[in-house]
């Protein structure tokens, strides 16, 4: 996904920010309030928001420059939202999360975020790894994972 | 004070406190739980109220969820251990969670809902 396939009848909007935490919240409130004006379904927009936030989240650890951003398209006919995050890290976070990306992408969306749950109970190192399947699940999106050199791209779309 | 002795947590934007309600206990979250790690406050709570409910032999926690607007990842992987220890409990030691739920609030109604499935039996979501 990228902006520059953004028709002229899509409407977007992009943010960066330097990875600080505290601006997640802002963002999500932000992107509840964008939504309000773009689309009529409020679950839908909650689900978008949560999902952005759950995104931003995982970009601002894993982020190893100040580069994150997020771009939030609506195709204002289908109702369908894009969201992309993109930010830099390691290559260590990197193959965290690809191989998270594989583990949660197949199979039963509520299967697979119940066996996330009961793993991320059992881990003690201040990490989840609860994100992507909670997306999945929650979203019922389609869920994209690229990476280009250190950049990373995240994207959900959601009808 | 409640019959455990657990304090109120108003932690950034959350706040967690712990009721009496006749012979059960009831803990209500509110506000939004989106820190980086909200087990850091979370873990011990959830010890904290696990370990009381053992020693007092209270049979049901009403978990109130309603007014609670957000809950990242982080904090679902802390309810969700704080549910698993129920696995580690004998019969005559287990008791029941009741979770309560907003409707309004879209992620409660999705995800809450699957907490049911972590441990079959002793999960009650309403």
């Amino acid at each position: 996904m990228s902006v520059n396939n953004t028709s002229v009848r899509d409407g977007y909007i992009e943010l960066k920010f330097g990875p600080r935490w505290k601006y997640i919240a802002c963002v999500r409130g932000f992107i509840q309030n964008f939504l309000a004006i773009s689309i009529v379904d409020q679950s839908k927009a909650d689900k978008i928001a949560m999902a952005a936030s759950e995104l931003l989240e995982n970009a601002v650890k894993y982020a190893s420059k100040d580069d994150t951003h997020i771009v939030i398209k609506v195709s204002p006919a289908t109702e369908q939202i894009q969201i992309l995050v993109v930010n830099t890290a390691d290559q260590e976070s990197i193959d965290t999360l690809l191989t998270i990306y594989k583990k949660i992408s197949e199979g039963d969306a509520l299967q697979v975020y119940v066996t996330q749950m009961k793993e991320a109970a059992l881990r003690s190192d201040g990490k989840s790894h609860l994100g992507l399947a909670r997306i999945r699940y929650e979203t019922g999106g389609d869920l994209k994972v690229d990476v280009h050199n250190r950049e990373v791209q995240v994207s959900i779309a959601i009808g | 004070m409640n019959r455990l002795n657990i304090e109120k947590i108003h932690e950034d934007r959350m706040e967690v406190e712990v009721f009496d309600e006749n012979s059960n206990i009831c803990v209500r979250f509110k506000g939004d739980i989106d820190m980086e790690d909200p087990g850091v406050f979370l873990d011990p709570f959830f010890n904290q109220l696990h370990e009381g409910m053992i020693a007092q032999k209270i049979k049901e926690v009403k978990a109130d969820f309603k007014e609670l607007n957000f809950l990242n990842s982080s904090g679902i992987k802390a309810v969700a251990k704080w549910i698993m220890k129920l696995t580690e409990l004998s019969d005559a030691e287990k008791y029941t969670i009741r979770i309560l739920y907003n409707r309004d609030i879209t992620w409660q109604v999705t995800s809450l809902p699957t907490l049911n499935f972590l441990v079959p039996g002793v999960v009650k979501v309403e």
